[in-house]
């Protein structure tokens, strides 16, 4: 995002948001129209059911996250390239903030239909186990050396992590297989599903719009860190 | 040196340690024994089936052993700082990894074959020809603990937080193979009750997915370690 006033190129002087910010709200607004206003109220599970907008909508967004962070993690062992390590950042820490949000919203859902808030289900279990990954992913980012060592052992993590998503799920489902209790079809009402596909866009765009946010952040903190040295190696 | 070569100079050099010092080997299979005891007295194993809770403890008992054994993989190179002298030297990184998997395999396969008789005195498991698949199932368990803990121990050790954040990254990624491990053990153990030496047949389903996650474990491994170990 380079800026025209910035003093040095390729570097943004101020992170601009205010039109990403209007569209983002807009959006928001109109996801919580059609989830409280919009959409009829399912029949069983009554008015919890509405939660499953931003539950599954927080569940997209997540593992696109992770998807990312694995995308990342290739792009920066094979190119060494520091952008691509600031996303990997960037990605796996939105991925586990929208794996919260999918972890919370499932047990308040779960405790009216299911009677109790957490039951070992087979698609909650894979979320939890996925999160513990990534809860790792940032755990090596946090603890490590600062340098590209660890940013290669963060890459590497979250490349394997992206690989086990897809065993945990085949693990987790043969394990408990006949307690899947998530609902197999809900949007009954063509309404329920113009919802979804609003929700599913908020949610896109609010992600798109955190990862912006905090890719700016990483890349001003590492022009600071630079600008440290350059001055430390300046006056002597 | 071929690889296999390679392979085996290091592998025959890190057992040989082993062997005069033991420092690896016995202390987890202490720990194994001291897992024994404390699962003893937490769960009520003369209650419960012991193909409910078995499985359970015999692979909590193992990871323990696991994760105290890996944390030493690199641990003599790095005490004694020759850990770049290895990685200059004409070692491929393949060849460095698979020596260093391979051992914490052989490691883990002689705490095992030290544990499960213990096991079975302990919890008066009946001893018979239905046991026959578990040596397979401790096998395939045992791979993909040992492919990715060897990995991880060689990330972990160069974090401020050094082995002990080793268990954080290795348990989530070993976590579905963990959990076929116990239900494939599970399996084997409820066979006993039949009494027959049949195979049984929930086995087949995880014992594939328990090999499927080995091969899958250590090509993902073998090749990130070399990103892994540079420098």
């Amino acid at each position: 995002m380079p800026s025209p006033s910035s003093p040095t190129p390729g570097a943004p002087a101020t992170i601009r948001t205010h039109g990403p910010t209007a569209v983002v709200m807009a959006l928001m607004t109109a996801a919580l129209y059609a989830v409280f206003q919009y959409v009829p109220t399912e029949s069983e599970m009554g008015l919890v059911q509405r939660i499953f907008y931003f539950h599954v909508a927080s569940a997209i967004t997540a593992y696109v996250a992770f998807l990312l962070v694995f995308v990342a993690g290739i792009g920066y062992l094979a190119t060494q390239r520091d952008s691509w390590d600031r996303l990997g950042q960037a990605a796996a820490e939105l991925g586990v903030a929208f794996s919260i949000v999918v972890l919370i919203t499932g047990p308040i859902w779960a405790q009216p239909v299911w009677g109790r808030f957490w039951r070992w289900e087979p698609r909650l279990t894979i979320m939890l186990i996925t999160f513990t990954m990534y809860v790792a992913y940032l755990m090596v980012r946090a603890y490590g050396d600062p340098g590209t060592r660890t940013s290669r052992f963060a890459a590497a993590l979250g490349i394997m992590a992206f690989v086990c998503v897809p065993l945990v799920r085949f693990s987790v489902n043969l394990w408990a297989e006949e307690q899947q209790l998530h609902p197999v079809r809900i949007a009954l009402d063509p309404r329920m599903l113009h919802a979804r596909y609003v929700t599913y866009a908020a949610f896109a765009a609010l992600f798109v719009y955190l990862l912006r946010l905090r890719l700016d952040q990483l890349h001003l903190r590492r022009r600071l860190e630079e600008l440290e040295t350059q001055v430390e190696d300046d006056v002597p | 040196m071929s690889l296999v070569g390679q392979t085996l100079a290091i592998l025959r050099k890190d057992l040989l340690a082993e062997w005069r010092t033991r420092e690896r080997l016995s202390p987890m299979i202490f720990l194994v024994l001291l897992m024994l005891l404390v699962f003893n007295f937490s769960f009520d194993m003369a209650g419960a089936p012991l193909h409910r809770t078995g499985p359970g403890v015999l692979w909590s008992a193992f990871v323990f052993a696991s994760l105290l054994g890996l944390q030493r993989t690199f641990a003599a190179e790095r005490d004694n700082g020759c850990l770049d002298a290895l990685l200059v030297a004409p070692v491929s990184r393949t060849g460095l990894y698979l020596a260093k998997a391979l051992a914490n395999l052989l490691y883990l396969l002689v705490v095992e074959a030290v544990t499960l008789p213990l096991f079975t005195l302990f919890f008066s498991l009946p001893v018979g020809a239905y046991l026959a698949p578990l040596p397979l199932v401790l096998l395939l368990g045992s791979t993909c603990l040992a492919t990715t803990g060897t990995l991880f121990a060689s990330m972990a050790g160069h974090t401020r937080l050094r082995e002990f954040l080793l268990p954080l990254l290795l348990l989530p990624v070993a976590m579905p193979a963990l959990i076929s491990c116990v239900a494939a053990t599970g399996a084997v153990l409820e066979h006993s009750r039949g009494g027959a030496a049949s195979w049984p047949p929930a086995l087949a389903a995880h014992l594939e997915m328990l090999a499927v996650y080995a091969v899958v474990y250590s090509t993902v491994c073998l090749l990130l370690f070399e990103h892994v170990i540079e420098e």
